[in-house]
């Protein structure tokens, strides 16, 4: 079954998905004899030959889900929060109009409900919170001083933060820090003749490199380029309006 | 009162227009002004407000012959009416005025995190509540003793001058009848709706709403605000501001403020009440009241001869919001400036003085303290992350001392270096923190609208 799987991956790659599913296969087999390993195309041949062409339309149709669901599976894997379980919590806590969950206790989350294998599960607290910040954002409650809120993001550790913020997007950081710091190397061993060595002792190199990591990190989509233009707008919007009444002296002196 | 002061009006507008009529002969124009001002310059304050009663006061003390033009004295508007502790000192406001000392601040996070801010308040150190009412009547009494001509009236009109040393004529209704009154320099102090504004084409402002309710409630649940006001932030109550709870006289007033969804003020006052809802129960609504407060200064702040002083100029910081201090300050700064360029009156000014002596100075005092707060607000009001990193932030002593240095004494708090340090460290790790939380949230909520 899981070479199944993995078997439809291989008619994504050849251009035209639909004749496989037409069952014209001999001429669209050949080149596959011709270019791919002959074990694949075994199993492709398996495949309709067991169901017949019907099945193979179903199997073409099947090749572009995989991707989805293995990134909806990282992401409910990566915050644990799997929404079917948090319904009926949540309609559970409406009918009482205040939050309810056994593991909030006192206006804190308990943490000897929160331990596993010994240690505390701070995954498992930060979902929680994330649940009932949510849900309190949705039924705004009124504060009362008899059950008061103690509850602050400062009790969880550094790292289990660290792990959250960092993780999914650090492969990707560090590979395009790599690239960009090896060929910036390369072009200024090209252009100036400096070696790497050199570079390491070098003023400018420095800047570059800091230049770099700090492009890197800021700069992780396209739409944040946008982002950060707009922030510097909105900051220096605000001198401006302060600056306006000095703007006519300059003209009128001059 | 008003047939002392309409002499000089029935008498001024004739002398001066009559040379301007003929206007052939300039130097001639000039000698004429030159030997009608020679008695003394002569300033009009267009509102009586904390801005403009301590402009008037600085002018009269200044030896300056000075009109204050107030529409209703009786009347104030909405406020909430904290003033910081420098502001009792630097103005003499006796303490019988205030009405509360608050010594216990509490902010309250949308997830309903509260934190007590005013831990590290020294013994001596409080905010003072005050009724608008008390405090204006008492600082425009004070001016008038200084010698100030003050004028109950509405201004209708002001006329802009002819040349560069003409005067402006203010056209105003006092007890039914039409005046019009002569002057040299025009302090504008007329609040965010400001006439005088308007008729020098100084530009606009966006405005911010605040609407607020004064509940009575009772005794018992009265003292638990005897001496504690609290703040909410949180998308339900302001989408870009906070709504309070502080304590009056002998009631509170609950509110909230806006700037980008006006429309919805009555929502969010629906909120805030909801919010609070167990401590004001049973509480009468006494009064509701709803006013216009300025996001950012005014494009002009000094044309010619006139200057805009106060909420007319747009002094109102974001963040806090406050505006009390900072519009009797710059009415006695450009009181003092008007003084200072005049030589005690006897010397005519133009709208370089004006700029040097108080725009400059003003500028120079306070951006930066603008500039701050309104980053502040931007990094903290932005969301409900930033309002939880806020209020978490809030609950460090260190935070709470360097904020109260700031706003009772109004300098930019010297810190010790390790400690802002620390501080930045520990802002940018509750910023962090909350924003992970806040994205989950949204990711959290993509998938149940997926679901359903």
């Amino acid at each position: 079954m899981s070479m199944a799987i993995f078997s439809p991956k291989l008619p994504t790659l050849a251009p035209p998905s639909s004749h496989f599913s037409n069952g014209k296969t001999h001429l669209n087999f050949k080149p596959y004899l011709s270019l791919g390993p002959a074990k694949k195309l075994n199993f492709q041949l398996f495949v309709s030959a067991d169901n017949g062409s019907g099945v193979a339309a179903t199997v073409a149709d099947e090749t572009p889900p995989p991707p989805p669901p293995d990134v909806i599976s990282d992401e409910s894997v990566g915050s644990n929060g799997s929404p079917p379980q948090a319904a009926p919590e949540e309609v559970a806590a409406e009918a009482v109009n205040t939050f309810q969950d056994a593991r909030w206790v006192g206006g804190t989350w308990d943490l000897k409900q929160f331990s596993k294998n010994g240690s505390t599960d701070w995954d498992a607290l930060i979902d929680a919170e994330v649940k009932r910040r949510k849900w309190m954002e949705d039924n705004p409650q009124s504060s009362s001083n008899e059950n008061p809120v103690a509850f602050d993001t400062s009790i969880i550790p550094w790292w289990a933060w660290m792990k959250r913020f960092h993780l999914p997007e650090a492969e990707l950081l560090n590979g395009r820090a790599a690239m960009i710091g090896f060929f910036m190397a390369y072009f200024v061993d090209s252009l100036t003749g400096v070696g790497l060595v050199d570079q390491t002792n070098n003023f400018f190199c420095k800047t570059l490199l800091f230049v770099a990591v700090a492009g890197v990190l800021l700069i992780r989509k396209n739409e944040d380029v946008e982002k950060i233009k707009k922030l510097l707008e909105e900051t220096t919007f605000y001198d401006k309006q302060w600056q306006a009444t000095w703007k006519d002296e300059t003209p009128n002196k001059n | 009162m008003a047939s002392h002061t309409l002499t000089p009006v029935h008498h001024h507008p004739q002398s001066l227009t009559q040379p301007f009529k003929s206007k052939t002969f300039k130097p001639q124009n000039l000698n004429c002004k030159n030997a009608i001002i020679s008695s003394k310059l002569r300033v009009a304050v267009i509102g009586g407000g904390p801005a403009g009663s301590s402009a008037a006061e600085a002018l009269a003390a200044g030896g300056i012959e000075t009109f204050l033009f107030e529409r209703s004295p009786e009347a104030a508007k909405p406020c909430g009416g904290a003033i910081p502790l420098c502001m009792l000192e630097e103005f003499a406001i006796p303490s019988h005025l205030i009405d509360r000392k608050v010594t216990q601040m509490k902010i309250i996070s949308p997830s309903n995190l509260t934190v007590d801010f005013g831990k590290t308040l020294k013994p001596h150190e409080f905010i003072s509540m005050v009724r608008r009412e008390v405090l204006d009547s008492f600082l425009r009494d004070r001016a008038e003793n200084r010698g100030a001509n003050l004028i109950k009236a509405l201004v209708t009109n002001i006329q802009l001058p002819v040349t560069e040393k003409s005067p402006y004529k203010i056209h105003y209704i006092s007890n039914n009848t039409q005046n019009t009154l002569s002057v040299d320099v025009i302090v504008g102090a007329d609040g965010a709706n400001s006439k005088v504004a308007k008729s020098i084409k100084a530009g606009d402002y966006t405005c911010a709403i605040a609407f607020q309710e004064r509940i009575k409630l009772p005794d018992h649940k009265m003292k638990y605000y005897e001496n504690l006001a609290e703040m909410y932030v949180g998308n339900d109550v302001s989408p870009d501001f906070y709504a309070w709870v502080f304590p009056k006289c002998d009631h509170v007033a609950v509110g909230t403020g806006t700037i980008s969804s006006k429309q919805n003020i009555k929502q969010f006052q629906g909120a805030i009440r909801n919010r609070v809802k167990p401590k004001i129960e049973g509480g009468k609504i006494m009064k509701s009241e709803a006013h216009p407060i300025p996001e950012h200064p005014r494009p002009i702040r000094v044309l010619g001869r006139v200057a805009l002083v106060g909420d007319a100029a747009g002094y109102v910081t974001k963040c806090s919001g406050e505006g009390i201090y900072f519009a009797a300050k710059s009415g006695r700064m450009c009181g003092e400036a008007i003084v200072r360029a005049s030589e005690n009156g006897e010397k005519t000014i133009g709208e370089g003085d004006l700029k040097r002596e108080y725009l400059k100075k003003w500028d120079n005092e306070y951006f930066c303290t603008f500039k701050f707060l309104d980053m502040l607000q931007r990094i903290f009001y932005r969301s409900n992350a930033g309002r939880e990193a806020l209020v978490e932030l809030c609950g460090d002593e260190y935070v709470q001392r360097m904020t109260f240095e700031s706003y009772l004494y109004k300098k930019l708090a010297h810190g010790n270096g390790w400690e802002d340090v620390k501080m930045a460290v520990s802002s940018i790790g509750s910023l962090i923190r909350c924003n992970v939380v806040g994205r989950e949230i949204d990711e959290f909520r993509k998938r149940m609208e997926l679901q359903f």
